[in-house]
């Protein structure tokens, strides 16, 4: 346990890493490896094997009449029709603009509330917590609840519509073309907007009240003291807030898998419920292990502005 | 599995009887119900003229004191099923215990929808169970790829006559039986004869052709604003062409040859003049008269109850078990909740499925089969086989094969007919003698592998998109048509 | 805090502050109606809850659903018991593994330089960038070789997963405020490493661990889809799978599922309430302040 301090360990990566001293680096440090060897295997157990299987049957044909093991190796077959397929980018674009939009518009909700619940009021802790709740309940049981809340015909939403006279009939949320993915997007932003909202609260905790204060004497609108006091200190936890809605948004599945399974005429597929179809409604386990390597290849490109995001604090200290 | 073998032998060569050819002919029944005869006052006649000992001869199969273990999936009966499948599932697990005491049971109920997917995943990791009881749009599918022992009636005492010929056809491939049917079920047409009423129309006649629905469902919702027909076009739900396929076969069209006397499953039908007149009929319906509701493209039949019940929706094609689960619901209603619901169910009424143009009647061919598989593939390694059969033996035995399927379906067992229970069911159960009269018009759904991808994605997905706009009638049938073709050609 | 009101208040009308009420208001309304709807909803018969218009409020309220769900002496209430004690196994044996190896790693990742240590900090953070979905058939192939098919065992692993990269990444955010000083002092009074770190870092970094722990079992107690794929017992299934069962092929049990939703929410909205003020101050501590 005590072979190696920290001050040695800084000690030791400033000297030029010539190959030998490699070795001997990791050799002096091996206890720490102890560390994160439990976090490491874990990962490497429930990453590294899938990954290897999906690389290898994205080669490979899967007839619904054959076993999986039967299967039949077709090269980049499956990657060419997959990408000069029309779905494909149609699904791509469906994609984008569900991500997209669902990051934004939760990004800014959560925004406006933080700052609204950012002053002292009476029951704001109850507040925060009511606002909190849709992040706490399992999406299932909220794709339920919103698909009873839309029903095209007998959903309250459009029952209260029509009792308020909005309407003089039942309102078709998620039964056309137009408007079922829109309407998918407000579900997600009522599942997510409370997380950006906690995210920017305790952003919002790092902002110096002194110089709000000094802003507001030298006679700054409420505006300016926002945008030139409070969101620079936002930016950072902005930053990972929009990446991790970002990432959890294109890995969406649930809400649009039970709420219209991908419907009406495919109006609100995504990427990952068409991986779904094809892999356990339609059984081409290949052409959907190949589909999910294409997606890899685009959460990788993500992925590095990800990473250097969650690790901006650690650049910033090699820096000092 | 020596038995099971044998069998494969026997089973090879066996011809392909369609189910409607047969009927005319009653020498390929005989056994023990008369299928040539079948009609209402027939089924009513044969009720209760046989006594049953299900567990005497399941013992002369498997020795009651045989000692191993078996592991088994079936579709879980849910919360919402009536109290009674409660009841008899609960007595049937019972039963099996009291002739079988030295046979560890590990029976899992799995949800309907979930079934199929839960078998293929578990199949690929060799962690399946050894006795598995699949809806009838499964077995092809698992035949086919080699996951299932060969299996029949004659292996635990009965004969292949007992079974409907088209239940027995779904369990064929490459002419091998590979499991028995336990329980098979046609669906019916029911309507609200108040809402009939109302709109001005014969309020004790099912409308008698698929155009007369159109017409009916356009009137109700003209005169009344409420939803006419129950239509149903969820994705990737089996039970989307429960309700479509009626409609595409008595219009003269079909998905492949299915609906023909010999199918071939060659030809692609879904493009045909007449197929497209059936999907023509939807369109009209949901599009052009908006007289369907018009969350239908999001809809199982489960969701088509609210409406139904709460007189918002005039007609559909329905379960056997739609008025039990009605007679239920209106059980457990109180107070005013209690007069409305004994006002809808005493308005329900049962009829046969609507005719198309040419007087052409349909349905599908609905329910389950048992099979075992493979000991490769199942979890341990080893299949018991003594123990698999003394299961199965109960299961599709006259008994059981009805009591298990007593609110919502038929025995696959055509003896079950003549035990006294069945004389209980009609008695208790309204319009079965409908639901079941519709059994020879019973068209099974294709026995090939790609049936479940067919069924339950191609064909609505034409639906949807017909119904959404995103393609004509005329394009959407085109694309269905090619879809299939693609899948049936190995694409 | 409160001066920031003070001051405002001696304006006339403070219109952002009148505008963020509206804006609270709005947007609790939003967050607010389906819960409120699925709550109305488990409190009708299942006849009441198929009418139209609806019954805004039941006419005849009642509590059978609950009490079914809850009646062990019932079939349906002992498996939904079951299941939430499944569930409830499950998410304490996830979060406590899930803060045994994240605290170790973190402090790792925070204080030494071993070789390799970027990369494998993003290879942990990676994790999270692979859907589910994708990983579904060949994990279920992996657990069946590890014999966890069917057990517990097969989601708390999954479950770790997820929950490890966000976990690691707030933990070392706390690791990199605490001053190395309080460490190094502690070792000159003769303090261990190791006793060092149990003794003056863990209890500084008890925000990060709580929030640590409040994420893990809310994302083990609402997984679904791993769930659902890897047991096929009804007597080991969790809550979100388990509740499939109020649908079948031809019914759907509005308010019984109503009601067994509303029912499994509960822990962890109260666990959520009650550990919020350590939740928002862990991020600010350590996701934050950089």
């Amino acid at each position: 346990m005590t072979t190696s301090t920290p001050q040695a360990a800084s000690r030791q990566t400033t000297g030029a890493p010539a190959k030998a001293s490699v070795w001997r680096s990791i050799w002096n440090h091996r206890t720490d490896y102890a560390y994160v060897l439990p976090a490491l295997f874990a990962m490497l157990v429930v990453i590294g094997y899938p990954v290897y299987y999906t690389l290898d049957l994205s080669l490979f044909k899967t007839p619904a009449s054959l076993q999986l093991k039967d299967k039949v190796f077709i090269g980049l077959e499956n990657y060419s029709t997959i990408l000069s397929s029309t779905s494909f980018w149609k699904v791509t674009l469906q994609t984008l603009i569900w991500t997209a939009f669902s990051t934004l518009i939760a990004f800014l909700l959560g925004l406006g509330a933080a700052l609204a619940l950012n002053r002292e009021f009476i029951g704001r802790g109850i507040l925060r917590g009511l606002l909190l709740v849709p992040w706490v309940v399992s999406a299932v049981a909220a794709s339920y609840v919103w698909k009873w809340l839309y029903h095209s015909d007998f959903g309250v939403i459009g029952a209260l519509a029509v009792q308020f006279g909005l309407s003089d009939k039942p309102i078709n949320f998620i039964d056309n073309l137009q408007t079922g993915l829109p309407s998918l997007i407000v579900v997600n932003v009522w599942k997510e907007f409370s997380f950006a909202m906690i995210m920017l609260m305790a952003g919002l905790q790092t902002v110096p009240e002194q110089l709000l204060r000094a802003a507001q004497v030298d006679g700054a609108s409420v505006w300016q003291r926002f945008w030139h006091v409070t969101f620079p200190h936002l930016k950072g936890v902005s930053m990972v807030t929009i990446l991790l809605l970002t990432v959890q948004n294109f890995n969406s599945f649930i809400i649009p898998w039970i709420m219209t399974g991908g419907g009406p005429a495919g109006a609100t597929d995504i990427w990952i419920t068409q991986v779904y179809q094809l892999a356990f409604g339609r059984q081409r386990w290949g052409a959907a292990a190949a589909y999910s390597v294409i997606l890899f290849v685009i959460m990788m490109s993500l992925g590095y502005f990800y990473v250097r995001s969650l690790t901006s604090g650690d650049r910033a200290r090699a820096v000092e | 599995m020596t038995r099971l073998k044998l069998s494969r032998a026997i089973g090879h060569g066996t011809a392909v009887v369609a189910l409607l050819g047969s009927l005319t002919s009653t020498s390929a029944f005989g056994a023990s119900v008369d299928v040539s005869k079948w009609s209402p006052e027939y089924v009513r006649s044969i009720a209760g003229t046989e006594e049953v000992d299900t567990v005497g001869h399941c013992n002369s199969i498997v020795p009651t004191d045989y000692k191993g273990k078996l592991t088994m999936w079936y579709q879980a009966i849910a919360e919402s099923d009536p109290q009674i499948m409660h009841q008899n599932y609960d007595e049937f697990w019972a039963a099996f215990k009291a002739a079988y005491p030295n046979i560890e049971l590990d029976a899992q109920g799995i949800t309907y929808n979930d079934l199929l997917d839960k078998l293929r995943t578990a199949l690929l990791g060799n962690a399946a169970p050894m006795v598995v009881r699949l809806q009838i749009l499964g077995g092809a599918e698992f035949a086919s790829k080699g996951y299932l022992e060969p299996l029949k009636p004659e292996d635990v005492g009965y004969s292949s006559d007992d079974f409907w010929t088209g239940a027995m056809k779904s369990v064929k491939w490459d002419g091998v039986d590979y499991g028995i049917p336990t329980n098979n079920e046609t669906m019916a047409f029911i309507w609200n004869a108040d809402i009939f009423q109302r709109a001005g129309l014969d309020p004790e006649k099912a409308p008698a052709t698929w155009d007369d629905v159109v017409a009916y469902s356009k009137q109700i919702h003209d005169t009344l604003g409420i939803s006419g027909y129950g239509l149903v076009a969820k994705p990737n739900a089996g039970n989307t062409p429960y309700r479509f396929m009626p409609q595409l076969w008595a219009y003269g069209g079909g998905t492949l040859d299915e609906a023909s006397a010999e199918p071939k499953y060659q030809d692609v039908w879904l493009n045909s003049a007449e197929s497209k007149r059936a999907l023509q009929a939807s369109y009209d319906m949901y599009v052009r008269d908006k007289s369907v509701p018009a969350s239908a493209l999001t809809n199982t039949q489960a969701e088509n109850q609210a409406p139904f019940i709460s007189g918002q929706l005039a007609m559909m094609i329905a379960h056997p078990s739609e008025y039990a689960r009605m007679q239920d619901l209106a059980s457990k209603a109180t107070g005013a909740d209690k007069a409305v619901a004994d006002e809808v169910v005493s308005n329900m009424r049962y009829g046969l499925i609507p005719t198309g143009p040419t007087g052409k009647r349909a349905v599908v061919f609905g329910g389950s089969n048992i099979h075992v598989i493979k000991s490769e593939y199942v979890d341990g390694g080893k299949v018991d086989e003594m123990a698999a059969k003394a299961m199965v033996c109960m299961w599709t035995s006259p008994e059981w094969s009805l009591k298990l399927a007593w609110s919502a379906s038929n025995p696959g067992n055509l003896g079950g007919f003549k035990t006294k229970w069945m004389k209980e069911r009609l008695d208790s159960i309204k319009f079965l003698d409908v639901t079941t009269s519709m059994l020879p018009n019973g068209i099974p759904f294709p026995v090939i592998p790609e049936a479940p991808e067919i069924m339950n994605i191609i064909i609505p997905d034409m639906l949807q998109n017909a119904l959404t706009g995103a393609m004509t009638v005329d394009q959407a049938a085109e694309d269905a048509a090619q879809k299939v073709k693609d899948l049936v050609g190995g694409m | 805090m409160s001066s920031v009101s003070m001051t405002s208040r001696r304006k006339p009308i403070d219109w952002w502050r009148m505008s963020g009420r509206v804006f609270l208001v709005l947007l609790l309304i939003f967050t607010i109606l389906p819960m409120a709807w699925m709550v109305i909803t488990s409190l009708k018969t299942g006849f009441a809850a198929m009418q139209y218009p609806p019954q805004w409020w039941p006419t005849e309220p009642t509590l059978d659903n609950y009490i079914r769900l809850l009646d062990p002496s019932q079939n349906i209430g002992r498996d939904f018991l079951r299941y939430f004690l499944n569930s409830i196994f499950v998410s304490v044996v996830t979060t406590v593994l899930a803060v045994v190896i994240a605290v170790p790693a973190a402090y790792a990742f925070s204080r030494f330089h071993f070789p390799g240590r970027t990369f494998m900090f993003f290879a942990v953070l990676l994790r999270n960038m692979f859907p589910a979905v994708i990983f579904l058939v060949p994990l279920f192939i992996l657990m069946r070789w590890l014999g966890l098919v069917n057990t517990h065992g097969s989601l708390i692993l999954t479950y770790l997963t997820f929950g490890l990269p966000l976990a690691i990444w707030l933990l070392k955010g706390f690791y990199d405020n605490i001053p190395i000083q309080l460490e190094q002092a502690a070792r000159i009074d003769g303090a261990t490493r190791f006793q060092a770190f149990f003794l003056i870092v863990m209890p500084l970094s008890s925000p990060g661990i709580i929030a640590t722990s409040i994420y893990s079992f809310i994302g083990a107690w609402n997984e679904y889809i791993y769930a659902y794929t890897f047991l096929n017992k009804n007597d080991t299934m969790t809550l979100p799978v388990g509740i499939q069962r109020f649908f079948a092929e031809n019914a759907t049990d509005w308010p019984g599922l109503m009601a067994a939703t509303f029912m499994m929410s509960i822990p962890v909205v109260v666990l959520f309430l009650v550990l919020q003020k350590y939740f928002v101050r862990a991020l600010t501590e350590g996701a934050v302040k950089h």
